[in-house]
């Protein structure tokens, strides 16, 4: 086969998945039987984009962080604030709290310069520890373990302004109820973020993050900006979590629901970690694949066990980590397409290349 | 004054459990040069085996002692299973911190899928009276607390300094190359070590429960986080750094809050800074040996 019918294959498939994708996400909010399983599956979509973030930072930049549940809080934080008090609109919340996100990532990472692998894992995971504390002292801000609920002022029937929960009303003759405009809404940041951050892999400063990863000294050698490159990971990283905390803000807070010191324990931080080791480190689609395996396991198979063993499911997943990092390093996406690589190499065994032969 | 020598106590009683969660750490930084992330709940799942075998009708000290045999299974199991596959921590720190973040779900869910998530009572080891010191009122749970704490870090230094697979430990933590050439049992040396962390994690658990009122699943997260905080300052290869780290930090934790208004709600903030500031300026700690890398 020629380089070019090689290229062109490789176009053709990357093509066919991105309307694959795209038909899937566009079908989910009508394929599903009601309301109550929309909002299921959109809830698995902000785990999807801080596992994503995380991802960038751990698995291409080799930077361990325990703490990311905590820069998720303050996404969520930040647009509960940003609603509450300046009332913008939802989608430029959205990127204030990127924007908050990338600071206090920036910030992070700056001594995460000179504290690395295990010990880094260590301050972050005190830093997941402390983030719920930080709330409680905190309280008058963030309401604390009470919660904090988005409100905006409305004229009641009455015509008086009282304060009330948002709410994600769907656009006049659309036809879509709040369950499925709030889900189209949180799929289209995520699919965003997910664009962004493959922009980011396949470019020059992509491919420096990965070159730290493997030998930092090499990269520097290179030529590569090792501290620049390390700290603006963080950043970015960090701000891909701010963006899943406002999704997960705004759900909870459309629900009407409340977000409280008890949604961003150190459970949450590992939950990222879980969505993608499961799913593929080092791969744009793993991270995604792993938040929906979680979500599967959570909303659907663990309301049908039995009462007694519903406290199993996090045994499950731990276990999956460990089976996963013992046996299969990649993940979700890795296991497929060393199956696929298996598959597509044994036919060109038994017959022999033709590559000799060409002029 | 009186209030300040008591909030001491419960500074010193508290801390001395971090020190001997501590003592696990470092028994396995030593030896493997890994952070074990599942410490606090290795722990709390002993604890749980303590509480069951005294529910049964078992005289505390005696479950307590089962309990402590029991971790040291538990430990030497996990690292046969789990651990062991992993391989070299340094090459592989992401795969480290992976495993034992696994462990630590998969022990925290298996405590509750066998016990329950609920609150299990379990009476304090050295009862509820206190005894009068200059003064003030200090209960003996926290000065037998320090008591055991002696006694584990004498045993911890005998083991170390005087016994042959203490010395076989040393070797190992310094070279395991080496030592494997010279015809020291790697595994079975870096196995005990895993047994007697999680040994310990039985003794720390049970003193601890006293602190928090009861057993239940999250009995040790914030426990583990303090005794990291206590082997960051003492050094993650010191015994004596431990002790002192654990101490130090029950100190920071428990006296701090009560005057400095910042630090009310959120104890762990002064730990965490220590942490940091370690970190940043004297990564070996207080007592640690500085690490040389060749790059």
């Amino acid at each position: 086969m020629s380089a070019l019918a090689e290229h062109r294959r490789a176009v053709a498939r990357t093509v066919t998945m991105v309307i694959v994708v795209a038909a899937v996400l566009v079908a989910v909010p009508y394929a599903l039987p009601n309301d109550y399983w929309v909002d299921r599956v959109a809830g698995w979509i902000p785990l999807a984009v801080a596992a994503l973030g995380l991802n960038l930072l751990t698995g291409y930049n080799g930077q361990i962080s325990l703490g990311h549940g905590a820069l998720y809080g303050t996404g969520a934080y930040a647009t509960a604030l940003i609603l509450n008090h300046l009332g913008w609109p939802y989608l430029l919340a959205v990127v204030g709290s990127a924007v908050v996100c990338f600071v206090a990532g920036v910030l992070v990472g700056l001594p995460a310069l000179r504290i690395k692998g295990l010990y880094l894992a260590l301050v972050t995971l005190a830093v997941a520890v402390l983030f719920p504390q930080i709330l409680e002292q905190f309280s008058s801000v963030t309401g604390g373990s009470a919660g904090l609920g988005i409100t905006e002022s409305a004229l009641n029937h009455r015509g008086v302004v009282v304060e009330q929960s948002i709410r994600f009303d769907p656009p006049e003759g659309s036809g879509l109820s709040t369950a499925q405009w709030r889900y189209f809404f949180m799929v289209a940041v995520a699919v965003v973020c997910f664009v962004i951050t493959r922009n980011i892999i396949h470019s020059r400063t992509g491919r420096a993050i990965v070159a730290i990863r493997d030998n930092e000294t090499a990269a520097e050698v290179s030529g590569v900006d090792v501290a620049r490159t390390k700290v603006l990971t963080f950043g970015v990283s960090a701000s891909l979590a701010g963006v899943a905390g406002a999704l997960f803000a705004l759900f909870q807070a459309t629900q009407p629901s409340r977000i409280s010191s008890g949604s961003f324990t150190l459970l949450v931080s590992l939950y990222f970690l879980v969505a993608i080791v499961i799913g593929g480190p080092q791969s744009i689609i793993g991270p995604a694949l792993g938040a929906i395996a979680i979500g599967v396991f959570r909303d659907v198979i663990t309301p049908e066990l039995p009462e007694r063993v519903k406290t199993a499911t996090p045994l499950i997943l731990g276990a999956l980590l460990i089976v996963s990092v013992l046996a299969a390093p990649g993940g979700i996406v890795g296991t497929v397409e060393s199956v696929r690589a298996r598959r597509r190499r044994s036919p060109a065994t038994i017959t022999p290349t033709p590559t000799t032969e060409e002029p | 004054m009186s209030q300040f020598v008591q909030y001491v106590a419960i500074g010193l009683g508290n801390g001395a459990t971090y020190a001997m969660l501590g003592l696990g750490l470092v028994v396995i930084f030593r030896s493997t040069g890994l952070l074990n992330f599942a410490q606090g709940e290795m722990a709390m799942f002993a604890t749980f085996f303590v509480w069951k075998l005294h529910d049964l009708g078992l005289a505390l000290w005696l479950a307590l002692l089962v309990g402590i045999a029991g971790g040291f299974l538990l430990g030497v199991v996990t690292h046969q299973l789990v651990v062991r596959p992993v391989g070299d921590p340094h090459r592989h720190p992401l795969a480290v911190v992976i495993v034992t973040v696994g462990l630590f779900l998969a022990f925290n869910a298996t405590a509750s899928l066998i016990w329950g998530s609920g609150q299990q009572p379990l009476e304090n080891l050295f009862g509820r009276s206190s005894v009068n010191l200059a003064g003030t009122a200090v209960s003996w749970q926290k000065i037998g607390t320090l008591v055991v704490l002696g006694g584990v870090a004498l045993v911890f230094w005998l083991i170390f300094q005087k016994t042959k697979i203490g010395l076989a430990m040393r070797a190992v933590a310094s070279n395991p190359e080496s030592s494997a050439l010279s015809g020291v049992p790697v595994t079975r040396v870096l196995m005990i070590g895993w047994g007697l962390a999680a040994a310990v994690g039985a003794l720390a658990g049970t003193l601890t429960v006293p602190v928090s009122g009861a057993v239940d699943s999250n009995l040790m997260q914030l426990a583990l986080v303090y005794s990291f905080a206590a082997i960051t300052l003492g050094g993650f290869d010191s015994l004596l750094g431990a002790v002192v780290g654990g101490l130090a930090i029950g100190l920071v934790t428990d006296v701090l809050p009560r005057y400095v208004s910042a630090f009310e709600q959120m104890p762990l903030a002064p730990a965490f800074l220590l942490i940091l500031l370690v970190l940043l300026v004297r990564p070996e700690g207080l007592f640690g040996r500085k690490a040389v890398v060749r790059p």
